[in-house]
Parts: C-alpha cells; structure tokens; sequence
C-alpha cells in the first residue's frame, strides 16, 4: 500500500525517466566514451555547487538548474571539439580529466559553504525517494522532448555512434551533430543528476546498455534487454529499500547495486546462451528455451 | 462476479475502519527530529505516546540522512517535534513533504516547533548565506539550557493535551515532574561548575552557547571559522593564538565532530577535551534521558576544566 502512496513518485521517476536514459547509454557506450556521462554528471554538479556558493537553494531556486546546464553545455563542446578518429591523446583521458578536474573543484567550492559535505553528498547520491510531483512531471516533459528530437534525427544520431566511417566518408558535419548530441545528452544528464545524483545516472545510462550488448547484438533487441534491465533494477531497489527489507537501506545506492547484480546476471546468461547456441549449431537445431528468446 | 468484489470491498472498508478506531484510541505517535525533544517527549508523554527519533544521536542534527524509515515514520505520525530555528531546514521539509500527513504540516495541530517561546541568543542583524551561516533566525542549540528544556517541556504539554484531551492531566503531571527533577539537578549542576565562573570553553560549533550562559562560564571560541564552515589552518592559527592569551584550558568535542581538530589544537595549547553531546545517547549512558544527557555533559565539562586548572597550576590545585 505505501508503494502507492508514499513512494508512488519515486516510482513513477523510476518508471518513466529511465527510457531516455537507456537509449543514450547505447551511444554512449557504442561511441567508447563510458565515462562522458559520469564526467558531464559532475559537470553539472560543479554548476549546482557554484550556483550554491553564490546563495541558491538547491532545491527551491532555479539558479542552480541553470547553472549546471551552462556548465554541461560547455563540457557538450569541449567533448564534441575532442573527438578526433585518429590521436596520441585518447578522448577517454580527456574525459577522465574533465570529471577528475570537476570533482576536486566542487570539493574546493563547497568548503567555503556552510553545508560543503552534505551537499557533495547530496550531488553524488541524490534523493531519489523524496522526489516530488513537480520534479518527475517537468523531467518527464523534457526527456519526451529530446526523445522526439533523437527520433527524427535518429538516422544522423544513429550513424554518427554506430558508424563514424560512413557519416565522414557522406561528409556529414559531424561537429555539429555531436555537439547536438552532448547538448541533448547534457540536458537529460544535468535533469537526472538533480532528481538521483551521479551514480544513479552513470548507473542507468551504461549497465542496462552493457546488459543488452552482453545478449545481443541487435540495436532494437539491446533497447528491449535495457529498457527491462533498468526498469527491473528501479522498482526492485525501491521495494528492497522500502518494503522487502527492514534494513533502512538508502534508495540510490540500493538501486546502484542491484543494477550491479543483474549485470552479472546478464554476463552469466550470455555465458549459457553462447554455449547453447554452439552446442545446438553443432547438432544443427533451432535455438530454443526462454534464454533464447532474449535473443 | 462483481458481487464478490463489492463484498470484498466492504470488508476491506470495515477493517480499514476498525484499524482507524483502534489507531484513534491508542496511544499518540509523537516523532521527533533530535533525541534531546525526543527524551523531553517520553518523559512528558510517558505510556500515552509512543515515541520515534528521526536523527541518531551521533549524527550532526543540521544534516540528516533522508531514510525510507523515516518517510514511514512520518506518514504515521500524529505529532512532530522540531527544534525550529532552521535547526532541521537543510532535510525536514522535504522529508514532511513526502510523507504526505496533514497531521504535522506546518501550522497543524500535531506539529510542535520548539523554540517557539524560547528566548533566542545570537540573532544575527544580516545573514549573507553565501558566507556560509547557518543561523538566520538565532541559534537553535538552546535545548543545552536545563531551563530551555522545562519550557519545550510545558510546550510539549499543552499540544499533547490538545490531541488527547483524556491524558491532559497525566501530562500535566509528568510536566510538572520533569520540571521539579531538572530543579533539584540544578543546584547540583551548578555548583559543580562554579569554581569556573568566567572561564572560557572552546567549541567546535555555536552549540553550546546556552549552556554558557546559563552556568556563567564563557562559549566565545569556535574550531569552525563560521557556524557550519569546517576549520580551516589560518582560523585555527587564530584560536591558539587566542587561547594561549586568554587561558582556554578545554575543548568540547561532540561525536559528530572532527575530534582529530579538536587534539590537535589541544596538543599546541596543553587544553583538554571534553567529549559532550547535545543529545541523550551521544555519550555513553545517556540513552534517552535528558536528565543524564546534561549530568553528564556537566561532569565531563567539570573534569576537563578541573584538570586543565591542576596542571596550569601544579602547586596550587583547585585555583
């Protein structure tokens, strides 16, 4: 009954807002760049933290909001400007030192607050559980938005993570297109790290993508195996932290955990599944089972 | 079909009702944000309430950690004790929001908010946050004055008397115990400290400051260069700098507190720590007992400036 009533938010958020979210993880992880999101995640948190420094409430005031998408949109071109095909200078350690950069900055702005430790606290974990109304309803809004923007560029989108060779060879502006993708994927980013904090964002945008390309290697199938991993992990980090349990477990990272586990469920699953595709091509039968279905 | 259902229903509507009655007639869920309200509660409320704490009491009571357990806990309560004075502001709102229960919104009947009625001491004439204070409307430690807790006492009385008019008379009474058992601690507690009239304590934050005042000793001198802003080298320069002037010989350290600070400070000045806490349970034996909460506060207050004063004066103990 509490499901219902005292956290039918937080499970709406956690129901609702994943979708976008999984998608982009399959670029992101597709494009190699695993920790752009955790790097622009704490982008945006080095915005709510100055916003903080100068007087807003990070809940009550719209300042940091803003500032946190000014921040990302900034990392949007310093990571759309560093995407070279062929460099000595990797973009994952450009990457690396724009989250590392960030993380020691918001360490630096917030000693000077009153509530400096708390409020890291607050940037990296979140509090999904005491999401409100108004928060999951405008998310909700803005990620249907920049969902709609992915669809109909889905084919440039979609050639730029999955193809680069093509989109260059048809002399498409990639600049512009990957900086597009930064930006949406910023606003999506900064939105989830006010709602859930970093590691639940870092958590939704690559573990149900790694799960869906651990079991297949069709791009609608690995959406399918995301979207269920994802949702899976939310609804059951919620119960375990709320019902299942009377260990009082905080939510986010509950949920970060679970998302743990159904990864090495998926790599175990993928395990069975090859040995039973080999052993059933081997006597030359059609794949059966519900392992197989996933496929 | 649908008459099984409309049974169903009714029967589940009739122990819904049954569960209200028995929860209307039972005893009053009080929760309370800090321990300290939480003890004055028990002991006002006695077998009429029950009684939840939302903080631990070695958890620093500006910062608490939203838990599952206590959006629940809320959600079923009847009433809530808050300190106020932007003690709770960083986490109780949101906490109350979710928990949905117009029984302790703001301005309801079930919701207690101490430090009305308290004579608030370092009211500040501008606040710039950004500086980081955490204490726009005073300071919200007043519970550290015995007499403090007698007011939030009676206070606590009269709401409690307002939800269950059938136990006025008992609350009454236990207020009136209370009252009499922190009267006769009194005495006790401040002749201990009175060899120390006029000696200054150092603290880690504004939080003892009441408890100064009321037993005529000095709270002046804070690790923290602003009330929430943690140590920093030259502000602490600054207070050795200040002790060794003006003769600070102890520390008070309370467990949510960086106690390595506090020893370092104490190892350049030859002061002593006094490890204290605002809340019953932060020191051993205190569990929920405001009474031994502050008897024991006193003792370890009394024993750091005794022994600070014997070894500035070996030859002459005891001034």
């Amino acid at each position: 009954m509490d499901l219902l009533t005292l956290w039918l938010w937080p499970l709406l958020a956690l129901v609702l807002l994943p979708g976008l979210l999984v998608y982009l993880g399959l670029h992101v992880v597709e494009r190699g760049v695993i920790f752009v999101d955790l790097a622009l995640a704490q982008v945006a948190a080095l915005g709510v933290a100055v916003a903080i420094l100068l007087g807003a409430h990070p809940e009550h005031d719209s300042l940091p909001y803003a500032m946190a998408l000014l921040f990302t949109f900034v990392g949007a071109a310093v990571f759309a400007l560093t995407r070279f095909r062929h460099l000595r200078v990797p973009q994952e350690a450009i990457i690396g030192i724009v989250y590392i950069v960030c993380a020691a900055a918001c360490v630096l702005v917030l000693s000077r607050t009153a509530s400096g430790d708390e409020e890291i606290k607050n940037l990296l974990l979140g509090n999904i559980l005491l999401v409100t109304r108004e928060q999951v309803l405008q998310t909700f809004g803005l990620f249907t938005a920049i969902g709609g923007v992915h669809f109909v560029f889905r084919h440039q989108f979609m050639l730029l993570s999955f193809d680069l060779e093509r989109a260059l060879a048809l002399r498409m502006p990639t600049r512009f297109w990957d900086f597009l993708f930064y930006v949406s994927f910023g606003f999506a980013v900064t939105s989830f790290v006010q709602i859930a904090g970093v590691y639940l964002v870092f958590s939704y945008l690559i573990v149900p993508a790694v799960c869906g390309a651990l079991l297949s290697a069709r791009i609608g199938a690995r959406l399918a195996i995301g979207w269920a991993v994802a949702l899976a992990a939310g609804v059951s980090g919620l119960l375990l932290s709320t019902q299942w349990t009377s260990m009082d477990l905080p939510t986010g990272p509950t949920i970060v955990c679970v998302f743990g586990l159904l990864l090495v469920l998926s790599g175990a699953l993928a395990v069975v599944i090859r040995h039973r595709e080999t052993e059933l091509s081997a006597v030359g039968a059609v794949p059966a089972g519900a392992e197989a279905k996933l496929e | 079909m649908s008459n099984k259902l409309r049974n169903g229903l009714c029967v589940l509507a009739a122990v819904g009702a049954l569960l209200g009655a028995r929860t209307a007639s039972a005893e009053l869920r009080v929760v309370a944000t800090t321990p300290d309200f939480g003890a004055v509660a028990r002991a006002v409320g006695g077998d009429r309430v029950s009684v939840e704490v939302l903080a631990k009491p070695t958890e620093d009571p500006h910062f608490v950690d939203a838990r599952p357990s206590h959006v629940v806990k809320l959600n079923r309560a009847d009433v809530l004790i808050e300190g106020g004075a932007e003690l709770e502001l960083g986490w109780l709102p949101p906490l109350v929001e979710g928990a949905r229960n117009p029984r302790i919104l703001p301005g309801a009947a079930g919701r207690i908010v101490a430090s009305t009625g308290i004579a608030l001491i370092d009211v500040p004439a501008s606040v710039d946050r950004s500086q980081g204070d955490l204490h726009a409307l005073g300071n919200p430690h007043f519970m550290l004055d015995p007499l403090n807790a007698k007011v939030v006492a009676t206070r606590i009385a009269q709401a409690f008397c307002a939800l269950d008019a059938p136990g006025c008379d008992a609350f009454r009474a236990n207020d009136a115990a209370f009252a009499a058992a922190v009267d006769a601690k009194m005495q006790e507690w401040t002749q201990l400290l009175a060899p120390y009239a006029g000696q200054p304590l150092v603290t880690y934050h504004v939080s003892w400051r009441y408890f100064a005042s009321r037993f005529k000793l000095r709270a002046e001198t804070f690790l923290e260069p602003k009330p929430g802003i943690p140590p920093s080298p030259p502000h602490l320069a600054e207070v050795i700098g200040k002790m060794k002037t003006d003769g600070s010989r102890a520390i008070l350290v309370e467990p949510f507190q960086e106690r390595r600070v506090a020893e370092a400070v104490a190892a350049r000045t030859g002061a002593q720590l006094a490890s204290v806490s605002q809340f019953p349970g932060g020191v051993p034996g205190t569990d929920a007992d405001y009474i031994a909460l502050l008897d024991a506060d006193v003792h370890a207050i009394a024993a750091a400036l005794a022994s600070a004063q014997a070894a500035a004066s070996p030859s002459a103990p005891g001034r």
